[in-house]
């Protein structure tokens, strides 16, 4: 029976196999111990019956012949002896009142009245050997041989007082319950343990590696990828339960297939007028207001963009694939200063990294375009440790609240402060920035450096 | 549809998009600019207009009810000459790369500049006139040179080692020039007509900034250039068997 080093450690195991083997072992430890005491109870009776009863017929027998002109009894032979005294001395033997009452109920049965009743425990010596012997013999013809075994040689002395005539003593054999019993006990309980506990553990293994194999394939799930449905096995219960984990992963994939279908549609839909728009203000003959259309149009462009990346996340089209991220950093910090932006890209090592190339230009995109706007310029580049590799996005703005920093990130949100200066949020940009991040396993940091200005750091795991 | 009159030498476009709110004004618009527009509301008539009329150009939309642009797109490659620049509405790659592969020699991303358009109508309509032969865009997804292999699609350069590396938009259209002209001289004049019509962005950057930022990625010494060439008194050119994949 072997246990996971889980339980080992934790009081309690949380395992489904370690529970079960857990608790079926107690159970059993207790039907054991209630069985051990029941055995313990029973000996106990039939050691006093066997102690008391073949006394009893002696003591009768012996005083019978004595009435009728038989033998005397003496103090110094025969296995009743008539002494003056009680031969027993208090204090040094362990007494069994329990065996004095039950020799008195069956000397009444058979009508012998007597007085006082004494007993006193003695060890086994050699000098009572043969006597034994003679007892154990005399025993084994009255009961069962089976409890012999179990006797450690202990005999015990019964005085019986005959009010007038002294007292008669005795000795019974006092069996003791030895080693040998608990050793049966114990071997039977391991029987038993191997007996219940083995099938059990296999029922159980047998549930719960389809259950692992469940949780695996529940873990794996990525929308996004096709991915082979599970194989039911194992019992009826767990294998129904496997079913119903395929029928749900498609249903999922059924309904953001859905989603996907939806959105290309809100896309097309919303970017009809939108081209529409564009083409129709070209006919505007203020320069400066159809720049102005022109970029009002893009930027709706951009936040429809943004709004169906986001939405599209969860299930990226494009896999992960070896890039170096420095040139990745660099081209996109390119394209703005090709736009006359003022930004620059601080010259670093090829960097080889696996993701996915045009969400994580995106999110770089987006931080820059942030910075742009709120800080006129920005300065970037790329640090790498052994572990993690840092896109640093440095601007001249502002910066941030400390105490607004967590709302930035959240969609459709923008601060009410200096940096609501234009439409377009900075919550959206930047939300699915951190979305693409996350899903690559990263995270965004927004610092304010001391110095002004606002950092926003892009940490990637190596 | 309202079939324009003909008017001497102009250049005769075939403008196919179901949405006659883009429609009617982007034919408006290129009427102004010069060019004698046919419009068509769906495949069908598209196709009876490419028979009726000398079409030179033809400017469709991908996502139309019944046949799409894309099917369409196809015939007209393989039945004729005609360039076509395609209309999406999706910005995303895959669309691009199946436009392409359709044999569409470029494409515009909804809500687009009616100017942008214009100016690539021309540079289409200039190539097919003025180099005899048709330059389609790229036909080929990748063009492997030197140990680098240049990926049209996700616009990606990727080294011997399998690792991509990302180009701006101006250097990867510079690259794409280079690579479909491989050996051949190409001068600043040209490579700027090449490099701008495709996306706006390169309008400003001057043709040796990229050159010299496209050494530093691909040469093993940018210093001693081996692959991308300074001709002198010339412009520049692609010193590398270019190989199609």
């Amino acid at each position: 029976m072997s246990r996971s080093p889980a339980i080992r450690t934790r009081p309690w195991p949380r395992s489904l196999a370690g529970q079960m083997a857990l608790l079926i072992a107690i159970a059993l430890f207790v039907a054991q111990a209630i069985n051990f005491t029941l055995i313990l109870r029973d000996r106990a009776e039939f050691r006093l019956a066997q102690a008391t009863r073949p006394v009893a017929t002696r003591i009768a027998d012996a005083l019978d012949r004595e009435a009728h002109g038989g033998r005397v009894l003496t103090a110094d032979r025969g296995r009743i002896r008539r002494l003056p005294a009680n031969p027993i001395r208090h204090g040094t033997t362990e007494r069994h009142p329990e065996v004095a009452a039950e020799l008195r109920r069956q000397l009444a049965d058979q009508g012998v009245v007597v007085g006082r009743i004494d007993t006193g425990l003695r060890p086994e010596d050699d000098d009572s050997d043969r006597s034994r012997h003679r007892n154990g013999q005399k025993a084994s013809d009255t009961s069962s041989t089976d409890h012999r075994s179990d006797r450690q040689g202990s005999t015990l002395l019964i005085a019986v007082e005959q009010p007038g005539h002294g007292w008669l003593a005795i000795t019974a054999p006092w069996p003791q319950p030895g080693w040998r019993l608990l050793i049966a006990v114990l071997t039977q309980t391991a029987i038993l343990y191997g007996v219940v506990l083995l099938p059990v553990l296999w029922i159980v293994r047998r549930m719960s590696r389809p259950l692992r194999d469940l949780r695996e394939a529940a873990e794996r799930f990525r929308p996004g990828e096709p991915g082979v449905p599970l194989s039911p096995h194992g019992p009826d219960d767990v294998a129904a339960l496997i079913v119903a984990f395929n029928a749900l992963r498609l249903r999922i994939t059924a309904m953001l297939d859905e989603k996907d279908r939806m959105l290309g549609a809100i896309g097309h839909d919303l970017r009809t007028p939108l081209a529409a728009l564009r083409v129709r203000i070209e006919s505007v003959d203020d320069d400066t207001d159809r720049a102005r259309m022109t970029e009002t149009i893009a930027e709706m462009n951009r936040t429809l963009d943004d709004i169906l990346s986001l939405a599209r996340l969860g299930r990226p089209s494009e896999p992960p694939t070896d890039v170096d991220l420095a040139a990745l950093v660099d081209a996109v910090v390119e394209d703005f200063r090709d736009i006359g932006d003022d930004v620059t890209f601080v010259e670093a090592d090829r960097l080889r990294m696996h993701l996915r190339p045009s969400l994580i230009r995106r999110a770089v995109r987006n931080l820059i375009e942030n910075a742009v706007k709120y800080g006129g310029s920005a300065e970037v580049r790329v640090e790498a440790d052994a572990r993690s590799v840092a896109i640093v996005v440095a601007d001249q703005g502002p910066g941030i609240p400390e105490d607004r920093m967590g709302d930035v990130f959240d969609a459709f949100t923008r601060l009410e402060t200096s940096r609501n200066r234009e439409t377009g949020g900075i919550g959206l940009g930047l939300a699915l920035a951190r979305a693409i991040i996350r899903e690559a396993g990263g995270e965004i940091r927004l610092v304010n450096r001391s110095g002004g200005g606002l950092d926003a750091i892009i940490e990637l795991p190596r | 549809m309202l079939d324009v009159a003909p008017m001497g030498d102009m250049p005769h476009l075939l403008l196919v998009d179901d949405e006659r709110s883009i429609r009617e004004p982007l034919a408006a618009y290129l009427s102004k600019q010069g060019f004698r527009v046919t419009q068509a509301g769906d495949a069908e008539s598209a196709r009876t207009r490419l028979t009726a009329y000398a079409i030179d150009l033809v400017i469709l939309d991908i996502m139309m009810p019944g046949e799409d642009g894309l099917s369409l797109c196809r015939h007209i490659a393989a039945t004729s000459d005609v360039p076509v620049i395609l209309l999406t509405a999706r910005a995303e790659e895959t669309d691009r790369i199946i436009g392409l592969e359709m044999g569409a020699d470029d494409y515009v991303v909804k809500p687009f500049s009616p100017r942008e358009l214009a100016t690539r109508v021309k540079v289409i309509l200039r190539r097919a006139t003025a180099g005899g032969a048709r330059q389609h865009a790229p036909e080929a997804n990748s063009y492997a040179f030197a140990g680098w292999v240049l990926k049209s699609g996700e616009r990606a350069l990727v080294d011997r080692e399998g690792v991509s590396v990302p180009l701006s938009t101006g250097e990867y259209n510079l690259l794409l020039a280079l690579v479909t002209r491989p050996r051949q001289v190409l001068t600043r004049d040209q490579l700027l007509d090449l490099t701008q019509g495709r996306e706006a962005a390169a309008f400003d950057r001057a043709i040796d900034n990229q050159v010299s930022r496209l050494r530093r990625k691909i040469e093993a010494d940018a210093k001693t250039p081996e692959l991308i060439k300074t001709v002198w008194g010339g412009g520049y050119t692609l010193a590398a068997e270019v190989i199609r994949l």
